[in-house]
């Protein structure tokens, strides 16, 4: 989730409750207010009737216009030592005007006249729909939340954009950058301390991991450097004691199975040379090469190696594919495609090797029962299942080579063939 | 014949100078930049094989050193840096061959042989066993005088076994040498088979009178007939 979704997200869920509290306090209070307004009407009312019947003045017509409305009902003196004297209260009353029950605002008072008898006056003014109300002001609070949520939101997003862009760039910087290339430098376009500490610290984490893998590539290419000459001596003892000693069939079986095995070291050494060397971008002389003659020519050779599996090979190669490279390393990526489709299918398996011209693309597919993990598939020693005399370097190979020269290569499980695709850009 | 191994690790020094005194040429030897341009000074050779890496100098400027006394030695740089750029400096310099380490020893007695035999026969390499003879440049066998015709892949196993004659030869190295650098990793070598019983089957209907053995199903073996 980006960030600014989450701001957003936490922005319109904190305003909710709020809003609801408030809502609920501006319902309260707007009743209380009303009440409070009512109350002072009836009291008025209620003392201007009182007085005028204390008085023996005439009583005002109960049907004024106003809708409000009174009743004076004598009660005897328990009654009113058991009630209190003066009461409001809501209540529905039915107004006889408009023949229907409307809420209204009460007040009770209890009275004496001179003759010492009780009175129970009951003034009533309508008053407001409750339910009505809280429609309203329901309405309203999600009128006022939205707005205030889309205004709020919308200015986060504005501020959030213009103090943010320094991290962003920082990020897109992050996401370019891959150890051992030249990268261009981090940017440095901020006052903001956190940024520039955090632009700091990113372009020393970068300069370390630089330094790191500059190192072990070295040292990659060192050690691999230093057994050249003790295998070659190692090697030369060998074909020594086979040429030149009485051995019998069992030593001599054994010496050159030894010799095999040595053989792998060195192929091993000098792939991993190889790799170290295209790494470090030493193959700078560029000629037209053309990918589809070195296809056909490496499975024709493949399907004399390994034609004791009986496998179906189509090569669409007709057209001349030519590509700018350094013919070496072409001819590594070529090869090593091509060998492992073949050295990767069972007996009786299909092998296809298509180079189209006109798409500037190779591609190399073989069956196979389940997919590869493609995450991982172009990185050293990475091996499905581990075959003797195989360096597990090949597409480690060839991913070297396609990265050097910006390639993409890619490898997916369609429909029960690895196919494997290089596309040469235009 | 005279050789002279400039080489600065002990031990690779040593079978080398073992391997070419059993091919009964005269060797002599030197560790350092210092002691092989002494040596150069003193005497001519017939061949220097040149470690390029010396602890005191590189063994390229050693060469132009060589070329600019305008000397005649054949040269064979040995170089653990498998590297275009070294070759290329190397050849262009005028180094006669490059051959980077790890190698056979078969496989660098056969460019000696090729660079002294090329030095004598002006640039020309014919190679001989028996009644038989291979001509590098021409692409040709002949048995007795008599044309066996031969195709590439026979051609180029026959070569390689001339070049390194009683030398037993494991079918996973001549697959790699003829097949290229992927083919030992073949599971099985059906394929190297195949074309060694059409180039034997030629060889002896031609009437060669030397042979290529099968060494206990691990490889072959040129045998060139007693004198």
């Amino acid at each position: 989730m980006k960030l600014i979704y989450r701001i957003a997200l936490r922005l319109s869920l904190a305003l909710l409750p709020l809003m609801a509290l408030w809502a609920a306090l501006f319902y309260y209070a707007m009743v209380g207010e009303i009440n409070d307004e009512a109350d002072d009407a009836l009291e008025d009312y209620s003392t201007l009737i009182i007085a005028r019947m204390l008085a023996g003045r005439e009583l005002p017509a109960l049907n004024s216009g106003s809708n409000n409305s009174y009743s004076i009902t004598p009660v005897d003196k328990a009654y009113a030592d058991t009630h209190p004297h003066i009461d409001y209260y809501d209540a529905n009353i039915f107004i006889p005007e408009k023949e229907e029950t409307e809420p209204a605002r009460v007040l009770v008072t209890i009275f004496t006249d001179s003759d010492g008898l009780y009175y129970e006056l009951k003034v009533a003014t309508p008053t407001f729909e409750k339910d009505d109300l809280l429609a309203a002001i329901a309405y309203w609070v999600v009128i006022l939340y939205v707005t205030l949520l889309v205004i709020t939101i919308g200015l986060t997003i504005w501020v959030f954009q213009r103090s943010m862009r320094p991290l962003y760039e920082l990020l897109r910087w992050l996401d370019n950058y891959i150890p051992g290339r030249k990268t261009e430098p981090i940017p440095d376009n901020t006052t903001v301390s956190e940024f520039r500490r955090l632009n700091e610290a990113a372009q020393r984490a970068a300069d370390r991991s630089e330094e790191l893998f500059e190192r072990q590539k070295q040292f990659i290419g060192n050690a691999s450097h230093e057994l050249q000459t003790p295998l070659a001596v190692i090697s030369s003892r060998i074909e020594w004691l086979v040429d030149n000693t009485p051995t019998d069939e069992r030593q001599t079986v054994e010496l050159l199975k030894m010799q095999r095995t040595l053989s792998h070291m060195a192929r091993l050494n000098r792939t991993l040379l190889l790799l170290t060397k295209i790494d470090n971008g030493q193959f700078p002389e560029s000629t037209e090469v053309d990918i589809a003659a070195l296809a056909r020519e490496q499975a024709e050779l493949c399907g004399e190696i390994y034609a004791s599996r009986h496998l179906a090979v189509t090569v669409a190669a007709s057209q001349p594919l030519v590509v700018r490279m350094n013919e070496s390393l072409a001819a590594t990526l070529v090869t090593n495609l091509i060998k492992n489709a073949f050295a990767h299918s069972d007996k009786g398996c299909s092998v296809g090797i298509d180079a189209d011209a006109g798409r500037r693309r190779l591609r190399v597919t073989n069956d196979g029962s389940a997919p590869l993990d493609g995450e991982r598939i172009f990185e050293r020693f990475y091996q499905g299942a581990k075959r003797e005399g195989s360096t597990g370097l090949g597409l480690a190979l060839a991913g070297a080579v396609a990265r050097y020269y910006g390639l993409s290569l890619t490898y997916r499980y369609e429909q029960g063939r690895h196919t494997f695709e290089v596309v040469w850009p235009r | 014949m005279k050789i002279l191994i400039i080489e600065d690790e002990p031990s690779l020094r040593e079978v080398m100078q073992r391997a070419l005194e059993q091919e009964r040429y005269v060797v002599e030897t030197a560790a350092t930049y210092a002691e092989a341009d002494a040596k150069i000074a003193g005497y001519s050779y017939d061949c220097i094989l040149l470690d390029i890496m010396l602890p005191d100098g590189s063994g390229l400027r050693l060469l132009e050193h060589i070329k600019r006394l305008r000397r005649r030695d054949n040269i064979i740089i040995i170089s653990a840096r498998d590297s275009i750029d070294d070759k290329v400096e190397g050849l262009e310099l005028g180094a006669d061959d490059y051959l980077p380490k790890p190698f056979h020893t078969a496989e660098l007695m056969a460019r000696i042989r090729s660079v002294l035999r090329r030095g004598r026969s002006g640039g020309e390499l014919v190679l001989t066993a028996g009644n038989m003879t291979l001509d590098v440049d021409k692409v040709r066998v002949t048995v007795d005088g008599r044309e066996v015709p031969l195709l590439k892949k026979e051609f180029d196993i026959l070569l390689y076994f001339m070049q390194r004659p009683n030398h037993l030869v494991d079918k996973a190295v001549l697959a790699e040498a003829v097949w290229g650098d992927h083919a030992d990793e073949a599971d099985n070598f059906q394929f190297v088979y195949a074309q060694m019983k059409n180039l034997r089957r030629k060889m002896s209907e031609a009437g060669a009178t030397a042979e290529i053995k099968s060494v206990y199903g691990f490889g072959y073996k040129l045998v060139p007939p007693e004198r």
